[in-house]
């Protein structure tokens, strides 16, 4: 395959075939029996463009006339424009001017892209792929270079609307894990590439997958959360929490609600208040029992932590941002901490660092240093053979190889599971866990299937070759995600291979194995149930 | 034809290190970005395993400073040996390595040329039996540093052709220009080594033509040392228009992005100018972003 087949009028460009993809270990080992991945509808095919793999992330309608088409191309090629511009694009220009320049396409990164390795190293994952489509771009029509330079250099490729419309899928079939640019000799950042193709489409086309925008983004904004949690619905969320907690420690616990003045302000994903209530449960339990002075907000915004604006456009995210800092100024805390959520710690945290000055910049830290805290001082009684089962550590990328934090959960789970094992690659070598940058929560179409074929493939064979020993479904395992996207991807992989049931292998987040170990709660507070 | 030669080498000069200067401003001049770091971080204390202040509870109160010795060294030694490279793919490296070691010992070849023409101007006699070290040391480094480079760059240019042609990750990215690149240096590496072991066995012509450009009094050199000389120059007037310039903007992109971990702190230098960056107008004009307002003003607007 040529770079330049992106633009031909081909049916599709690069078919998945379960024999490509890369093997699993036992008891996955047969490649008869890998999961056929939903094939489109011919309805599908017709409606959106699916020309690039047959899967769709964005659901980008297919043009109606000519007309269209150019005016597709034509803003495309303006939004292009806008991000080499400094008043424009002040965000990212400078790591994006020295990715376009400075690459020498000497394809190093390749072996670190989770994604383009599982698949069995389809051209159009490999991560220099779609930034040598756009280079080509930049260089004939945004730099108009003549044709002997086109061809000298390489970059003769026609723009049209196939292009553009596969580009924008393609910006969706990398995770932004950024893996790539960890081994890059020269600091070029091919995840960054992606991450500035989508703001073109959102920025200047106004296309991004749904679920990022209009049920994201969006959604927060304007209900409070993105997964449509409105303030009056979290009040009764944190009462069934409250009844909750009382039922599994035989104690009630007040849940601090807009607190003024408190210490901490904690604020989760609020997907695990609708998908994992035991993880935000676990984080009241150990702070009341800790003695720490928190509160939660119920104010709009201010109880979702995360900012889906980091993935696809700066706007929407320096909107989050602001927003979460305005809410911690109303209610006087003294700082955020962030939950497990890895994009919302890389969000909040560090990229938005830039994004609030004078007033609006207060700090903000992660919960793992204050849990570490607590376990390490014994500030908690805890029993580490209540969770005496083999327990694994996911890295979230955003948690890890983009913001550092490496040790605080480690330390917990040393002193609380003895039979803690790192899966390999671990810590800031880790690989996704193929639901990053959004995906985890992207369900168009047959995008899920892909995500946990392909994506999420190298990190089913890790969970699995770490606990090769103990594979089958007589020993309970855990696998331990402090991020609830990752979590969620790992639930959506688990779920495609089955793997609760054929190897006993559950996941979940790091404070409930906290809470599972502490002496004072009688009953085992990991459920082992797969929901 | 001497004072062509002259010129042609003063213009080379010239031109690649303006050629240089405006490529680096342009590069330093672009706005302060957001943060975009990747770990491990050279300076941080955790460095080994990749852990950052972020691990600390409250880590703003903690006033650090930024160390670049490490990050220097770091880089240095990238530089000379390129063990990145070993590590992830060893035939690539087997050509590049000596590729790029024959391009930083070229350069260092010329530019102790000129030192070795200085020292001639102030009266020292370099050759192997000089009476003054200096003579000596500089004229035994002028050999060794033009034949080292001669012959790796000359090994380098033939394997990293090979290696773009057969491994096919390499070739598919390829571009005509690059391969005329590779073979445009293996021609400057070549010119060298001709002129060197048929010409010139001492390097006494590269420094009489040194001296002459130092003094303005121009001397003729042998057929087969112009050549070189004039690929050279040929070659230094073309690296500006290649990537080259990633020996300079690697430094950049550590220092200015995977390192850059420098928490914005009230009433900073680094706040002032993200004060500044905010007040800028935007362009966009996706359906949710209401265009024409500062990016402070639009992070406050609400669609």
């Amino acid at each position: 395959m040529k770079i330049e087949d992106i633009s031909k009028n081909t049916e599709q460009l690069v078919t998945i075939e379960s024999k490509d993809l890369i093997p699993l270990p036992y008891p996955y080992d047969d490649p008869a029996n890998e999961p056929l991945m939903k094939r489109l509808t011919d309805d599908q095919r017709m409606r959106y463009e699916a020309s690039l793999d047959g899967i769709i992330a964005i659901g980008i309608p297919k043009p109606s006339s000519k007309e269209e088409e150019e005016v597709f191309v034509k803003k495309f090629l303006s939004g292009l424009e806008k991000l080499l511009t400094p008043e424009n694009n002040w965000t990212f220009l400078q790591p994006l001017y020295h990715s376009l320049e400075y690459c020498v396409k000497c394809q190093i990164c390749n072996d670190s892209c989770p994604a383009y390795l599982a698949s069995g190293k389809k051209e159009i994952y490999r991560p220099t792929y779609r930034a040598e489509v756009l280079r080509r771009i930049i260089n004939k029509y945004i730099k108009k270079r003549n044709k002997l330079l086109l061809r000298l250099t390489g970059s003769d490729i026609d723009l049209n609307w196939t292009l553009v419309a596969r580009l924008g899928e393609l910006a969706y079939r990398c995770t932004l894990c950024r893996k790539c640019a960890q081994v890059c000799p020269l600091g070029v950042d091919n995840g960054l590439i992606s991450h500035e193709i989508r703001k073109i489409f959102s920025q200047k086309m106004g296309i991004a997958p749904k679920e990022l925008h209009e049920l994201g983004t969006m959604q927060q904004l304007k209900a409070g959360s993105s997964t449509g949690i409105t303030p009056k619905a979290l009040g009764n969320i944190i009462e069934f929490m409250e009844e909750e907690i009382e039922e599994k420690i035989g104690r009630k616990i007040k849940i601090p609600v807009d607190k003024e003045g408190a210490e901490i302000l904690l604020i989760h994903n609020a997907g695990e208040f609708v998908s994992w209530p035991e993880n935000t449960e676990a984080f009241a339990i150990i702070f009341d029992i800790a003695g720490i002075d928190w509160t939660l907000s119920s104010d709009l915004v201010g109880y979702d932590a995360v900012n889906y604006g980091v993935w696809y456009d700066d706007i929407q995210l320096a909107r989050i941002a602001v927003k979460h800092a305005e809410i911690v100024k109303a209610l006087k805390v003294k700082k955020i901490n962030v939950g497990e959520c890895g994009h919302a710690h890389k969000a909040m945290i560090v990229v938005a660092d830039r994004i609030l000055t004078g007033e609006l910049n207060i700090p903000r830290e992660s919960a793992l240093p204050i849990l570490a805290d607590i376990v390490l001082n014994n500030r908690i009684k805890l029993d580490p053979e209540r969770n005496n089962f083999p327990v694994t550590l996911h890295d979230p990328c955003n948690m890890v190889r983009l913001m550092g934090i490496v040790e605080p959960q480690r330390q917990i789970l040393r002193k609380i599971c003895p039979q803690f094992r790192e899966m390999e690659p671990n810590g800031v070598d880790n690989y996704c866990c193929g639901g990053g940058s959004g995906f985890a929560i992207m369900q168009s179409m047959n995008f899920p299937d892909w995500r946990s074929a392909v994506s999420g493939r190298m990190k089913l064979k890790q969970i699995l070759e770490v606990f090769h020993d103990v594979i089958g479904p007589d020993v309970k395992k855990y696998v331990c995600a402090p991020c609830s996207n990752c979590k969620g991807q790992i639930r959506d992989l688990f779920a495609y291979y089955n793997v609760f049931e054929r190897c006993n292998i559950f996941y979940g987040g790091l404070v409930e194995l906290i809470v599972n170990a502490m002496v004072d709660i009688k009953k085992p507070f990991i459920e082992w149930e797969w929901r | 034809m001497n004072t062509f030669l002259a010129i042609l080498t003063y213009f080379a000069y010239c031109f690649i290190i303006g050629a240089y200067t405006v490529k680096i401003i342009k590069y330093l001049k672009l706005p302060t970005h957001l943060r975009w770091e990747l770990y491990p971080v050279i300076h941080e204390e955790k460095y080994a395993y990749g852990g950052s202040y972020f691990e600390k509870k409250e880590w703003w109160n903690e006033e650090k400073q930024k160390r670049y010795a490490k990050g220097i060294l770091y880089l240095l030694k990238e530089y000379f040996t390129l063990g990145d490279y070993l590590t992830r793919n060893v035939l690539y490296w087997l050509g590049l390595f000596p590729w790029h070691i024959g391009f930083i010992l070229i350069i260092a070849f010329h530019i102790l040329c000129f030192f070795g023409a200085l020292f001639m101007v102030l009266g020292f006699t370099i050759s192997s039996g000089s009476p003054d070290l200096w003579g000596r040391i500089l004229f035994y480094s002028i050999l060794i540093t033009g034949i080292v480079s001669f012959i790796t760059g000359t090994v380098g240019s033939i394997l990293i052709i090979i290696n773009r042609i057969i491994d096919k990750s390499l070739r598919t990215y390829a571009t005509p220009l690059n391969f005329l690149m590779y073979i445009f240096t293996l021609v400057v590496f070549i010119s060298g080594l001709y002129s060197w072991y048929f010409i010139d066995p001492d390097m006494k012509e590269y420094r009489e033509f040194w001296k002459g450009l130092i003094t303005f009094h121009f001397v003729g050199v042998e057929v087969g040392t112009m050549v070189h000389i004039i690929l050279f120059d040929l070659f230094l007037i073309y690296l500006p228009f290649t990537r080259s310039l990633h020996y300079i903007t690697r430094l950049f992109a550590f220092f200015l992005i995977r390192w850059d971990d420098e928490p914005n702190r009230k009433g900073s230098e680094l706040e002032k100018r993200l004060i500044k960056n905010l007040n800028q107008k935007v362009g966009w004009q996706g359906p949710h972003i209401g265009a024409g307002r500062s990016w402070n003003e639009l992070a406050r607007y609400d669609r």
